[in-house]
C-alpha cells in the first residue's frame, strides 16, 4: 500500500522494437500451447477410467515391490550388471579405434581446407543418426541375439559421436608445434605423430570416458531388444510384474552408474 | 651428418605412472573381451552379416502409409513429454540451485532426486511405464516425461547456479521476496539458455521416443519390432530409412534454431 507522502516512480514502457518482440513471443507461446492441446487431443490415450484402473491394478503392488528389494535376485542382478559393464568397455573402445582413424579424415586444419573435411564430417553425421537400438535391433535379426549384437550396435554409434568431438579437438589444436616440426624438417607422418597426436590424447581420453559412461547406460537397456547385458533378466521380470526382484535390479543398475560416473568424472577432471 | 641430440626422458614418476595408466586400461580390456566373448572373428561375421541383411532391407514405400500415423504419434510423444517435462522441470531446477534454493536440507534432497532420475535410462522408464499401464503411447508419454525432467533440471541448475549475482543481490538488497527475485533477476538471464536447452531435450526425446516403442511404449519402434517379427524386412527398410530422416530433420532444425537463440 502507498502512503500519499511516498513518491513513486512510473517504469517506463518499453520502447516499441521490444514491445514488438514480446508481441512475437506472446503468439509463439500461443502457438506451442494451441499443439500441446492438438497432440494430446488426437493422441490415442486411453480414457481416464482405464487409466484409473490400471493404476489401481499395479500402483499399490509395484510401491510395496519398490520400498522391498528382494534380495536373492542380488547375485543375479550383480553378475548381469558386471557383464553389462565389460559390454560397455568393448564396445567403447571398439568406437575408439575406429573413430580414431576416421577424425583425422573429418578435420578441416590437417585436411588444408573445410572442403575436403565435409565427406568425413558427413559420414560420420550420418553414423550418429541410427539410433543404437535400432542398430542393436538389426545385428539381433542379422547375427542372432547375444552380447556381441550390443557391442557391434555400441560400437557403430559410438563411432559417430566419437569421430565428431575428436575431429573437433584436431581442429582446435595449437599450429605452433607443427610449424616447428616442419621447418626442422620433419614430414608429415612425423609432424602427426610429434606435434598432433600429444596435444589430443588427453582429450581424447576424456571424451572416451565421457562415451563408456553414456555406452553403460545403453548397454543397461540393450538386453530389451535381445542384444546382451542385464536388460533382457530385467525386463522378463518386468513383464511378469515380479517389482521386488525389479527393485533390486533397478538398485543395482543405478547404484553401479552413479558410482562408474563419479569415478569416470573424476579421472577426466584431472585429465583436461 | 651430426647425430640428433638426445631428448631428455620424462621423470621416472610421470613414466612409471603412465605405464600403469596403461597397464590397468589394457587388463580391462582383456578382462572385457574374455567375459564377453567378443573377439576378431565374431566382429567380422557379425560386420558382414549385418551387411548382408542390410542388403535385404531394400525399401518398401508402399509400407509409408502404415508409417506416417506412427511417425506422428512418435513426434507427439516427444512433443507432450518435452512440455510437461519443462513444467515440473521448472521449480526443482530452482530448488537445486545453489543460488535460489530455500535450504540446503531441500536442495540436497532435490539433487539427490534428479541424479537418481538422470541414472534410469529411457528405455527402462519405457519398459517400466509399460508394465505398469499397459501398451501404448501413455506409457512412453510417462517416461519420457521422467527422463526430461532429470536432463533439463540438471542443465538448467548449472545455468542458474553460473548467473551474475548482482541482479539478484540488488532486488534482496530491496527487500523483494524469494518469487520475485526469481521472476526478475535469474529468469531474465537464464531464458535464453534454457529455451535452447528445451529444444535440446526434445531433440533428445525425438530420438528416444523412435525407440521406446520397441518395448512396446508407442510410436514408430513399435511398428519396427513388428515388420522385423513378421520377416518384413522391406517394411523395416522403409521405416528405417524414414527414422534417419526425421532425426536428421529434428536435429537439423535444432541446431538451427539453437544457434539463432545464443
Amino acid at each position: 500500500m502507498l502512503k500519499a507522502n511516498e513518491t513513486t516512480f512510473e517504469i517506463p514502457r518499453p520502447p516499441p522494437h521490444m514491445r514488438r518482440n514480446r508481441a512475437l513471443m506472446l503468439a509463439g507461446v500461443a502457438l506451442l500451447v494451441a499443439l500441446f492441446v492438438l497432440a494430446l487431443v488426437t493422441m490415442q490415450l486411453p480414457t481416464w477410467a482405464r487409466f484409473m484402473t490400471g493404476l489401481e491394478r499395479n500402483f499399490a503392488p509395484l510401491m510395496r515391490g519398490l520400498v522391498r528389494p528382494n534380495t536373492e535376485v542380488f547375485n543375479l542382478a550383480w553378475t548381469s550388471m558386471v557383464t553389462t559393464f565389460f559390454m560397455a568397455v568393448v564396445g567403447t573402445t571398439l568406437g575408439a579405434l575406429l573413430a580414431f582413424p576416421l577424425s583425422f579424415f573429418a578435420a578441416g586444419n590437417l585436411l588444408g581446407g573445410t572442403r575436403w573435411a565435409m565427406p568425413g564430417k558427413a559420414l560420420l553425421v550420418a553414423v550418429r543418426t541410427f539410433p543404437e537400438l535400432v542398430l542393436a535391433i538389426i545385428f539381433v535379426a542379422a547375427a542372432g541375439p547375444g552380447a556381441t549384437a550390443g557391442i557391434m550396435a555400441m560400437g557403430i554409434h559410438s563411432i559417430g559421436y566419437l569421430g565428431k568431438v575428436f575431429s573437433d579437438v584436431v581442429e582446435g589444436i595449437d599450429q605452433g608445434p607443427m610449424e616447428a616440426i616442419r621447418a626442422s624438417g620433419g614430414n608429415q607422418l612425423h609432424t602427426f605423430l610429434f606435434a598432433v597426436v600429444p596435444q589430443v590424447l588427453p582429450e581424447f581420453a576424456s571424451h572416451v570416458l565421457y562415451r563408456l559412461e553414456i555406452n553403460l547406460r545403453a548397454a543397461t537397456i540393450l538386453g530389451m531388444v535381445g542384444a546382451g547385458g542385464i536388460g533382457l533378466p530385467l525386463i522378463q521380470r518386468l513383464q511378469f510384474r515380479r517389482w521386488d526382484e525389479v527393485s533390486m535390479f533397478l538398485l543395482v543398475i543405478v547404484g553401479f552408474i552413479i558410482v562408474v560416473d563419479a569415478i569416470s568424472s573424476r579421472i577426466r577432471s584431472r585429465l583436461v | 651428418m651430426p647425430e640428433p641430440a638426445e631428448l631428455p626422458r620424462p621423470p621416472a614418476a610421470s613414466r612409471l605412472k603412465t605405464t600403469a595408466t596403461l597397464v590397468f586400461v589394457v587388463a580391462l580390456l582383456v578382462l572385457s573381451l574374455r567375459q564377453t566373448n567378443f573377439n576378431l572373428e565374431a566382429l567380422i561375421t557379425g560386420t558382414s552379416d549385418f551387411f548382408r541383411f542390410f542388403g535385404r532391407m531394400a525399401p518398401d514405400w508402399t509400407a509409408l502409409p502404415q508409417i506416417w500415423p506412427k511417425l506422428l504419434e512418435t513426434i507427439q510423444i516427444a512433443y507432450v513429454a518435452t512440455v510437461v517435462g519443462t513444467l515440473i522441470a521448472t521449480p526443482l531446477i530452482f530448488l537445486a540451485s545453489r543460488n535460489t534454493s530455500t535450504d540446503p536440507i531441500t536442495m540436497r534432497v532435490a539433487r539427490t532426486l534428479l541424479t537418481v532420475l538422470r541414472s534410469v535410462p529411457d528405455l527402462l522408464w519405457a519398459a517400466l511405464f509399460v508394465a505398469v499401464l499397459g501398451l501404448g503411447g501413455l506409457p512412453g508419454v510417462v517416461a519420457l516425461t521422467f527422463f526430461s525432467i532429470g536432463v533439463l533440471a540438471k542443465l538448467g541448475s548449472e545455468t542458474v547456479e553460473s548467473i551474475d549475482p548482482g541482479p539478484l543481490e540488488a532486488l534482496r538488497a530491496v527487500g523483494a521476496g524469494r518469487n520475485r527475485t526469481i521472476i526478475f533477476a535469474v529468469v531474465p538471464q537464464v531464458a535464453a539458455t534454457m529455451v535452447s536447452y528445451i529444444l535440446y531435450v526434445f531433440e533428445i526425446n525425438v530420438r528416444a521416443s523412435v525407440v521406446i516403442g520397441l518395448v512396446g511404449a508407442g510410436g514408430i519402434g513399435q511398428l519396427l519390432n513388428n515388420y522385423l517379427s513378421w520377416f518384413d524386412y522391406t517394411g523395416a527398410g522403409a521405416l528405417i530409412a524414414v527414422i534417419f530422416v526425421i532425426v536428421l530433420a529434428i536435429d537439423g532444425f535444432s541446431v538451427w534454431a539453437r544457434s539463432k537463440l545464443i
